[in-house]
């Protein structure tokens, strides 16, 4: 794209370079803007200290061991040179959860001030589901207590260590404390003359005028070969890597500290825009989880074998350590017997998934910025034109008056309403943003509302805090404060949000919050918040208390009939329950696609599970070839939105030449068709938090081949897909994990199981394959939009296994609203035996309301059936319908290769049987 | 709380095709009808064979749709809708029962519970008015564009025969300079030969009045040997003057050559304006390069303490945005765009030595593609494109198009054009003429006079050489363009056309360069490159580099237009600019035909009332 080289006047030749020089240096991430682990105090004292060294170990006082009326164990941990003894309380949580909580014990000697507790992030229903523990029994120092009938834990008193087992086994599963670096900072009352407790960090100031807090500890998962989780960092590799110990070349812990890093790099531990600090260690004995509830800055390192010095290595033992600037200790123990039971038991304490609307699985087509109602007009015919479906246009800050939102920049957008309704006519909406810097303008009534009503976060002197952002000086609501999201929620009414319309919904972004002159792009630690709480206790929650406030809003708006749609770039442990978050700006490049998997995987794990990464990169402009790859995989992500910063070539998906627009199009096709299937995944995820893109061993958990395979993924347990990372590459190894063969979702072709085939790449598709022994629903036919598919009939599609055998579920409700939740939803389960289809009912009877659909099943394709009948018979009824060979999918060109029956049309809300005759 | 509501209905289309049209002809274009006769019928993908009851039997048989032409059942399949009344079109058959109405007739929609009106005659009136009036604006043009391409080649031919007849000029006057010189030449020769001369006379004079002295008293002669000295010093002077005279003409002479070539490659284009932006830009120079690295080592420096917590927001925000720190938004373009002119000259003159590859245009060519492959819509969608880009009936008064003030066309033909001309040259023949009679070479000392007279006429002669040369550089220059196939766009080559969107003024000078100005300040959104599209776009590239971003270029659509008027500019993609000029130019008769029989056509098919 640039031109090419030429003859330059010296003096010409000299700018240029310097600017060349200056330029790719301004575009690059500033490692010198980020703190690493030694410019971080409490982490570089944690960090260098040898296990077993503390001056003063913590120890469990024996006598103050004892079940509380609640049925939960507390006791007393203590050293005599602490001002005052911590306070430790054991719970347990069915089926195999304990939660672990320390604080101070302040009414000893009561400190200025209380260490901080996140609230609302754990369910409410928490305390009322605990379990009523039995009286520990304690031998020589150690106490046990059983969990359950197969779980113990194990404390021992001296120093503390609790370490949970297998009843029968004796196998411990996890540990804390093992390697006696737990550290507990107490309180002071007041600064010593002698310290200091002011930190620098480039021209920043941190006053830090309640001295240091910091809690380290180390956690050992017993059984596991990887940890995964820890979201949000960038990584092409789905296991987390080691960060300390032998064979660990640059040694940095991996942070979690939300931050709006410019240009972020496809591998590096440093935090990004979110933090969830959950663990899940997975081997081929044990699956175990560990979840520490702090939204304080928080590094973790994953020790190598060997890292404390010992030569005898437990097998398959990974120790962790892990730090945080404040908090308090509010730790889950959650033992599996599969990764799956983990997740769930997680989900269990931080809440379902939100279900989202039916639309928002769909494509988003979204760009910084469509700039006004005639590039809306051109983009949203430019999909017709090109018969690509897409259901939501999205628009950036730059839709605002002076990036005050809330308001439109009326010459651009004179007509908003009349905007949406032309959009929502095919069956499309709108989302707008809506970032937490409200502009210091006296006329902005936001601004008026917020300052009177004390609504902003303080700086450190008390005053309104006013930082830097978009809209230039600018103040953030408290969040944090209940009353402050009520308030923030009532914005979204139509009343209040001017040019708002039912079908338009919102996006999040720079909630980390983001901060241009702020200390690494942030807030200032000891900014204040409401209750007392400085800044720096909940740092990582505070996106996700803005992401609530808002999914609040659109609720109330739609006076709790309409699903809330809100993506979110920050987030924290339970952002699921309110909507969608994104990888925020990633960048057009092949390493970038490659470490979406990992990222958007890792998100699935930790309880996000409709998340996606920018298709094409956010910064810069992708070669078409690398932005027609990224529709391919994208068209996987359950959140699949195309987004690209202002400064980028144009790249709606038929700017690309013929060629490129067909295979395009052809993605976002397979998306669509396969939008009743992910809505069935997002249905499950919404019941029991497992994400809709999954690892593959979370559908193998045994097979070891799997277990840091980051390039496949499942989508489900029925889909397996692999992207295509590198440019202009001729073959492919894809690891097809399992027993039951697969088959290539484009031809019908089989794959055996348990093997890597190397495959040819092809242009027009990355290797994805469907599961023998499956049935995935489909919609074949394609309109301009999924709400206008809703009538479509289905296809349904048959893999069967070694013994003639497939199962799948649909989940079908209005795709909207909560009439769910009242029983108003179609499930059903699709079995193939004995080469009989049979449909089953498997949604609860009798919970209020019902929902019912004419749609039928016009095609039912059965690989590898065997059988050469010509003819099925559909009961009831004693219909006969055809069985004809037909192609696996609708192209042009497609050759038939699988028994099809044709057009049973058989209703998807009715049971039936179709037998093969 | 949410509301419990009775559970949805939903009616599904595929079920209830209860007013079904015939199936043997639904969606089918009655050119295809035959196709489909017979028992069985074959995909035309050769994929396979159907029955005559699989034909939009609302299953699908062939994947490339053969079989369902009238049914959504088929993702490949097009659906024919006939818009009795107006024009038929073939729309995706994912239109078809999706609850829009998407065929005038409403044929697309016969299974789906939206109720289409049958639009057609009022739609089909409609278009058939617009491309009546497109016609006639193409009518009206195409007289227009005939005249304009005859005065273009009238002036193409005058600009020839004037090019033709300045180097007829040049060619005598050189052949006067080079006299002038040699007369020069031996004038100083003669007046070196004087002046030694003299010397010598001077010298036996001296000598002969020593050697008197010395013979007659010894005394020397004070008096005398002064006055030598005083004339020897004299001429010494004298000498210097002449020396320095002839090599500040050889000077201004090299000065003109140089400039006169530089300006050839510039495409005859040393304005004055040019010149003095050239000039600023490198004034400013200095400042942008302290400026970019200190910004830089200020954002990676541990300490940029030298920040105001303010300049420090702007800065990291500018990451983002692109934008100069000392801006407050990212949507405001100005800012950087003046921090980033980058000084041309050196880069321009050496531009047309280097080939320099097109930038990829497929994006544009895509953008575009949306006005122009309108197939799947409505006629009469497209005219209102059209509409609005042809016939701009009314004038904005802000939309102008005048000669371009940076053009020399209109001094360099000042003083070679005027009639009287030719008695110019002669004059300057005749005058040198009558130096040579007079100056009388064997006369000595040589007359000083007539000296001074050959040196001023050869200073003239030579000053005038070098304004022809530049001259025809420049004209051969323009005569080099590409002016289309008819030279219709010969005019274009004088005129800049002028629109202002907004804040700013956009001025497209075709062969030279486009601009965006906003008060004083004037981004360059490239300069001339060439005509793309046959001749339907002109193309203006490597403007002034975006931060982070590529040169500014733009593309000026043109349509078929009474008058050359510029309208519609737009930034599609960051720095990369569209507009639209409409412009007799392209009111070409082939269209004007091609849109005649369109409209015969339209105008057939016309039902009669009462059917509708």
């Amino acid at each position: 794209m640039d031109p090419p080289p030429r003859r330059l006047a010296a003096p010409l030749f000299l700018v240029l370079l310097l600017l060349a020089a200056a330029s790719p240096a301004a575009r690059a991430w500033k490692k010198d803007e980020f703190r690493n682990c030694n410019q971080t105090p409490f982490c570089k004292r944690a960090r260098t200290r040898a296990p077993h060294s503390l001056d003063a170990p913590l120890s469990l006082a024996a006598g103050s061991l004892v079940v509380s009326p609640d049925g939960s164990i507390s006791a007393e941990l203590s050293h005599p040179s602490r001002p005052r003894p911590l306070v430790l309380r054991l719970s347990a949580l069915p089926p195999h959860a304990l939660r672990l909580q320390i604080d101070e014990d302040y009414s000893t000697a009561t400190p200025p001030h209380r260490r901080f507790h996140v609230p609302d992030v754990l369910l409410p229903d928490l305390e009322a589901r605990t379990l009523h523990l039995p009286e520990p029994k304690t031998v020589a120092g150690v106490s046990t207590v059983a969990l359950s009938s197969d779980l113990d834990v194990v404390v021992k008193h001296d120093p503390f260590e609790l370490t949970v087992r297998r009843a029968g086994s004796g196998d411990p599963v996890l540990s804390f404390n093992s390697h006696g670096l737990f550290d507990f900072e107490p309180m002071r009352e007041s600064k010593p003359e002698d310290e200091t407790w002011e930190e620098h960090f480039r021209s920043h100031t941190d006053k830090r005028p309640r001295g240091p807090q910091s809690i380290t500890f180390d956690v050992s998962f017993y059984g596991a070969d990887f940890v995964y989780g820890l979201p949000e960092h960038g990584s092409t590799s789905l296991a987390l890597r080691p960060t300390r110990g032998p064979g660990v070349e640059e040694s940095e812990p991996y942070r979690l500290f939300n931050l709006d890093v410019f240009e972020y790099l496809h591998e590096s531990p440093f935090g990004l825009y979110g933090s969830i600090p959950f663990m899940i260690g997975h081997g081929g004995r044990a699956s175990s989880g560990f979840f520490w509830l702090n939204a304080a800055e928080m590094q973790i390192d994953v020790l190598a074998p060997g890292w404390d010095g010992a030569t005898a290595q437990e097998n398959g033992r990974i120790d962790t350590l892990w730090m945080a600037e404040a908090g308090v200790v509010d730790a889950f123990f959650f033992v599996g017997s599969e990764p799956k039971d983990v997740i769930k038991q997680y989900i269990s304490v931080t809440g379902t998934p939100s279900m989202p609307q039916q639309f928002a699985t769909a494509y988003h087509q979204c760009r910084w910025n469509y700039r006004d109602e005639a590039d809306v007009d051109g983009v949203d015919a430019g999909f017709d034109e090109h018969d690509i479906p897409y259901d939501v246009l999205w628009l950036d800050i730059e839709h605002t008056d002076g990036k005050r939102y809330f308001t439109w920049d009326r010459s651009a957008f004179p007509n908003p309403e009349e905007m949406q309704r032309k959009i929502a006519d095919k069956g499309r909406k709108m989302v707008t943003i809506v970032d937490p810097h409200i502009k210091r303008d006296s006329s902005f009534h936001l601004h008026q509302e917020a300052t009177d009503k004390g609504y902003y976060v303080k700086d450190a002197s008390g005053n309104d805090y006013d930082g830097w952002c978009w809209p230039g000086s600018s103040s953030y609501p408290d969040m944090l404060n209940p009353e402050i999201r009520e308030w923030w929620a009532d914005k979204f009414s139509y009343e209040n949000y001017k040019g708002s319309t039912p079908t338009l919904y919102i996006w999040n972004d720079m909630n980390e919050p983001s901060v241009f002159n702020g200390p690494e792009v942030t807030m200032p630690r000891d900014a204040m918040h409401y209750g007392d709480a400085e800044h720096r206790e909940l740092h990582n929650a505070y996106g996700y208390y803005f992401h609530m406030a808002t999914a609040d809003g659109l609720l109330k708006r739609g006076e709790g009939k309409d699903r809330p749609f809100v993506l979110s770039r920050a987030f924290f442990a339970g952002s699921q329950r309110y909507g969608a978050v994104w990888t925020g700006d990633n960048s057009a490049d092949w390493d970038h696609l490659k470490s979406s998997i990992p990222m958007v995987l890792t998100l699935g794990l930790a309880g996000l599970p409709f998340s996606g990464a920018d298709v094409g990169g956010f910064f810069g402009n992708p070669e078409p070839d690398l932005l027609v790859r990224w529709y391919q995989v994208g068209a996987f992500y359950p959140f699949f939105r195309g987004h690209a910063h202002h400064d980028t070539k144009r790249r709606e998906p038929w700017l690309f030449g013929e060629r490129r627009t067909a295979i395009i199009r052809e993605a976002i096709h397979m998306r669509y068709s396969l939008l009743p299937y992910f809505y069935t995944l997002f249905r499950e995820a919404s019941v029991n938090g497992i994400p809709v893109m999954r690892p593959l061993w979370l559908e193998f958990p045994d097979d070891k081949e799997t277990y840091n395979n980051g390039e496949a993924f499942m989508v489900g347990p029925s889909l397996l897909a692999q992207g295509i990372y590198e440019e202009g590459q001729k073959s492919v190894s894809v690891y097809l994990p399992g027993k039951e063969s697969w088959y290539d979702l484009r031809n019908g072709s089989p794959y055996k199981g348990s093997a890597t085939h190397k495959l040819q790449v092809l242009e027009d598709s990355i290797p994805s394959f469907q599961r023998a022994g499956t049935i995935v629903p489909r919609k074949d036919r394609f309109r301009r939009s999924s709400t206008q598919m809703v009538n479509d009939p289905y296809t349904l599609v048959i893999a069967l296994n070694s013994s003639g055998a497939a199962e799948g579920e649909l989940y079908v409700d209005d795709g909207k609203s909560y009439d769910y939740q009242q029983g108003a939803f179609i499930h059903r389960r699709f079995v193939f035996a004995d080469n009989k289809l049979t449909s089953f009912n498997i949604a609860p009877d009798n919970l209020g309301k019902k929902f019912t659909s004419d749609c039928v099943i016009e095609r039912i394709i059965v690989l590898s059936l065997r059988s050469g009948a010509k003819k099925a018979i559909i009961e009831p009824g004693n219909q006969e319908v055809e069985i004809e060979s037909g192609p696996i999918s609708l192209r042009s060109g497609s050759s038939p290769v699988a028994p099809t029956i044709r057009r049973p049309n058989v209703h998807i809300v009715d049971s039936w049987t179709i037998r093969i005759a | 709380m949410r509301l419990l509501l009775v559970g949805a209905l939903i009616l599904c289309a595929t079920a209830a095709l209860e007013s079904k049209p015939p199936l043997d002809t639904l969606g089918i274009p009655p050119q295809d009808e035959a196709y489909y006769r017979g028992g069985v019928i074959k995909c035309r993908d050769g994929s396979g064979r159907f029955s005559r009851d699989q034909l939009n039997d609302d299953f699908c048989d062939c994947p490339d749709g053969t079989d369902e032409p009238g049914t959504s059942a088929c993702p490949e399949a097009k659906f024919y809708c006939k818009n009795a009344g107006h024009t038929p079109v073939t729309i995706f058959s994912s239109r078809v029962n999706d609850g829009i109405c998407d065929c005038c007739d409403g044929s697309d929609e016969y299974g789906s519970n939206v109720t289409c009106k049958n639009t057609c005659w009022e739609a089909g009136k409609a278009a058939r008015e617009k491309l009546k009036k497109k016609v006639a604006t193409y009518k009206n043009g195409v007289v227009i564009r005939k005249q304009e391409v005859e005065r273009a080649k009238e002036a193409f031919a005058k600009d020839e025969a004037e090019l033709a007849k300045l180097k007829g000029e040049e060619k005598i006057l050189q052949g006067l300079v080079d006299k002038l010189k040699e007369q020069k030449r031996l004038i100083e020769k003669a007046e070196e030969e004087e002046r030694l001369r003299k010397e010598k006379e001077e010298k036996r004079i001296k000598e002969e009045a020593e050697k008197q002295a010395a013979v007659e008293k010894g005394a020397p002669d004070a008096s005398r040997d002064v006055d030598s000295k005083e004339t020897q010093d004299h001429v010494q002077e004298n000498k210097n003057k002449v020396a320095e005279q002839h090599d500040g003409h050889a000077t201004d002479h090299d000065n003109h050559v140089t400039e006169s070539a530089a300006s050839a490659e510039q495409h005859g284009s040393v304005s004055k304006d040019g010149i003095s932006a050239e000039a600023g830009t490198v004034d400013e120079l200095p400042q942008k390069e302290s400026a970019a690295p200190t910004l830089e080592k200020d954002l990676s420096s541990d300490n940029p303490e030298g920040l105001s917590r303010e300049e420090l927001g702007r800065m990291v925000a500018s990451r983002w945005t692109g934008e100069s720190v000392n801006e407050v938004s990212k949507d405001d373009k100005k800012g950087h765009e003046d921090e980033q002119e980058i000084p041309e000259p050196a880069e321009e003159a050496l531009e047309d030595e280097l080939d320099i590859p097109e930038p990829a245009e497929e994006n544009y060519g895509g953008y575009h593609s949306e006005v122009e492959d309108d197939r799947h819509k409505y006629e009469d969608e497209e005219f209102d494109h059209e509409s609005e880009d042809e016939y701009v009936d009314d004038h904005d008064d802000h939309v102008e198009s005048y000669r371009s003030d940076d053009d020399q066309r209109g001094d360099h033909h000042s003083d070679l054009t005027e009639p009287g001309h030719a008695s110019w040259l002669d004059k300057i023949q005749q005058t040198v003429q009558n130096v040579f009679q007079k100056f009388n070479f064997f006369k000595t000392p040589v007359d000083l006079s007539e000296a001074s007279r050959v040196r001023k006429e050869y200073d003239d002669a030579s000053s005038k050489l070098s304004k022809i040369q530049s001259k025809i550089s420049s004209l051969a220059a323009k005569l080099k363009h590409d002016f289309g196939k008819d030279k219709e766009f010969y005019s274009f080559y004088d005129q800049c056309f002028e629109t202002k969107e907004g804040k700013y003024t956009y001025k497209v000078c075709a062969y030279k360069k486009a601009t965006q100005a906003e008060g004083h300040s004037s981004t360059n959104l490239g300069r001339w490159d060439k005509f793309e599209e046959s001749y339907r776009v002109m193309h203006f590239s490597n403007g002034d580099k975006c931060w982070s971003g590529p040169d500014r270029s733009l593309k000026v659509r043109l349509r078929c237009g009474l008058s050359n008027e510029l309208n519609d500019v737009d930034e599609p993609s960051r720095c990369e600019y569209v507009a639209v000029l409409s412009t007799p130019a392209v009111c070409v008769e082939e269209k004007l035909k091609e849109l005649q029989s369109k409209l015969d056509a339209m105008s057939s098919k016309q039902p009669g009332h009462d059917e509708l």
